[in-house]
């Protein structure tokens, strides 16, 4: 399967402070891939570095099989959607799409025309004056008209309300199906993008924690409920523990090793447990990399 | 790029043509009557006809009669000049401080520097095109004032004087491009506008010191002697730039610092081995002086805008 996006210990610095380090991580090709960590775990980081707005202090970035600092000729077939969706905010939709039809060698007017005359935005108000979820439809059209083969969006749904997150999600999806678009889409929330991504990079505190394909990082782990003991002897490693007086829940990743252990009774685990779970213990180090979950692939 | 700066700049562009026709309703009526005056005063014909010496036994010879006549009515208008002096200060302020940083401040520039563009085509295009309406707009401006300043400079401190030659001739394009340079630059360096602005008010002052100081020095000055009593000096309206005078006696000591005197023989006050003499930059050199004066500062406009591309390209995310 070819790779979309690849990182090798990359690593970038503001002043003395790691932003992003020793991150490694692969997308594979036609992928929606979840870039979810808290806020300051690097997300933005590693998307400026994705599109050369940034370049690496550490490491190698690869996109689409090119390096992206100052490469015209790869930006033409990336769309990127920066946080808070910024515009000028005196243009018209209209006047955007001129802009980016100018400014892209690749770019398809009629499928940006087509998409937000079905969106029902206004062509002839200035972008400032329209809702919040209307400009972030405005902003991923513009992206989506490059008919780029890799679409990275930063936090595309924060400012909106649930049922235009909804929407925009649906719509993004209904859009990216056919091309067999790579997307890249971050949020600090997992909820939102839950439903709609099959691969997860969970960043946190500059570093890649967990990565895999959204099947098999559920297929690795599952949640064991049994009588509290001091020592839990479990195949796998122990994520995340919680205990009450005479229960203990653990999150384990199994890497598909059945439990024979009767006095645990087995459930599998959702996306938004895992997350959560690992997020809980940044230090837990349970997960041995990003390599290991490359392995099982 | 060329249609996207078009796009974004048109009402900065809009805005600065209304204010030079503001300009020019104030400044296009009073320099005609002030031309009138200078005309019908008899000043403009008596400048004419002085040469490079006064010689007080022929009779108004110093244009002095007319000079009272003109600047009963205009010696006022000389004041309002000063404001002139502040034009390439707004025209970088509202042209230069906003080019980067205002994109940085929104955001757009993650927008803008993600198409299929680079981000040395987009500075070149954007500071070029700004660039180049700041310099007409200009243009125009120095030569209105150039036009209008004219009567009122000769009769009084000369072109060649502080102020008068600030608003003049090609300085002020060069002050302009200077300052939309420098709030470009600024733009890069701290971006967000009102300090950029900031920053661009205090290197404009800054600079325009500077080189107001340095000025007197572009060329080694002339120095002239002439003596006190005697019936011919030279000519005061030339609009020579003297930058200093002092009389000296017959050994050579300072008798009257700072001045000059003149005195019709016989003279008893004087002795008459005593002299004036002036370090000066001849008229002659103004427009040496204003390509110096420009050129100091294009010059500088474009290392800021080398730097500030430098810093679009490798330093900004």
């Amino acid at each position: 399967m070819s790779t979309a996006f690849e990182t090798n210990g990359l690593g970038k610095r503001y002043g003395r402070t790691w932003a992003l380090r020793d991150c490694s991580l692969r997308v594979p090709a036609g992928r929606i891939a979840a870039l979810v960590g808290p806020n300051g775990a690097g997300k933005s980081t590693l998307l400026h570095l994705a599109v050369g707005l940034l370049r690496p202090d550490a490491g190698t970035v690869q996109v689409l099989g090119e390096t992206p600092a100052a490469n015209r000729a790869l930006l033409d077939r990336v769309g990127f959607v920066a946080q808070d969706a910024p515009l000028y905010r005196d243009f018209t939709a209209t006047d955007l799409l001129t802009m980016c039809g100018k400014l892209n060698r690749r770019w398809d007017a009629a499928l940006a025309r087509e998409r937000l005359g079905h969106l029902r935005i206004p062509f002839d108000r200035p972008v400032g004056k329209l809702s919040g979820g209307q400009r972030a439809q405005v902003a991923l059209t513009l992206a989506l008209a490059k008919r780029p083969e890799l679409l990275l969006l930063d936090e595309p749904v924060a400012g909106l309300d649930p049922l235009a997150r909804r929407e925009f999600l649906q719509t993004l999806m209904g859009s990216v199906a056919e091309e067999g678009t790579t997307v890249v889409l971050s949020s600090h929330l997992l909820g939102d993008l839950e439903r709609v991504c099959d691969y997860l990079i969970l960043l946190q505190a500059a570093h890649v924690q967990v990565l895999g394909s959204v099947d098999d990082l559920l297929a690795g782990h599952r949640v064991l409920i049994g009588p509290r003991r001091a020592e839990a002897k479990v195949p796998g490693s122990v994520v995340h523990a919680s205990h009450t007086d005479k229960q203990s829940t653990l999150l384990v990743r199994t890497n598909g090793q059945p439990i024979h252990d009767p006095a645990w009774t087995v459930h599998s685990v959702t996306l938004e447990d895992l997350v959560l779970a690992y997020l809980a213990d940044a230090s837990a180090g349970a997960l041995p990399g990003p390599v290991g979950i490359e392995v099982t692939r | 790029m060329t249609w996207l700066t078009w796009r974004q700049h048109r009402k900065q562009f809009l805005f600065a043509i209304i204010g030079l026709a503001v300009l020019a309703a104030v400044l296009v009526p009073t320099g005609r009557s002030q031309y009138r005056a200078f005309d019908g005063s008899g000043l403009a014909a008596c400048l004419r006809t002085m040469g490079e010496t006064i010689d007080y036994r022929l009779a108004d010879t110093d244009c002095h009669e007319p000079l009272e006549r003109f600047s009963a009515e205009y010696s006022g208008d000389f004041a309002p000049a000063v404001l002139l002096i502040f034009l390439p200060l707004l025209v970088g302020l509202f042209f230069g401080a906003p080019m980067v940083a205002r994109e940085v401040e929104r955001g757009t520039h993650r927008l803008v520097w993600t198409q299929g563009t680079t981000r040395l085509r987009w500075a070149v295009t954007k500071f070029g095109l700004v660039g180049a309406g700041a310099l007409l707009l200009a243009a125009a401006y120095a030569a209105l004032a150039s036009w209008w300043l004219y009567p009122i400079a000769v009769a009084h401190a000369g072109r060649f004087d502080y102020l008068a030659f600030d608003v003049q001739g090609i300085a002020p394009v060069g002050y302009t491009v200077f300052t939309v340079a420098l709030g470009t630059f600024a733009g890069t360096v701290w971006q967000k506008v009102l300090p950029a602005m900031a920053l661009t008010l205090v290197g404009f002052v800054g600079a325009r010191v500077a080189v107001e100081l340095a000025r007197p020095n572009f060329l080694p000055p002339v120095e002239r002697r002439f003596p006190v009593v005697a019936y011919t000096f030279p000519n005061p309206m030339l609009s020579d730039w003297i930058l200093d005078r002092n009389v000296y006696d017959a050994s050579g000591q300072v008798i009257v610092p700072g001045g000059d005197v003149f005195c019709d023989p016989p003279c008893p006050e004087y002795d008459p081995a005593a002299y004036n003499v002036h370090l000066y930059q001849p008229a002659g050199r103004f427009w040496l002086f204003q390509f110096i004066e420009a050129g100091l500062f294009v010059a500088l406009a474009a290392s800021l805008l080398a730097l500030a591309v430098y810093r679009v390209r490798r330093r900004i995310a």
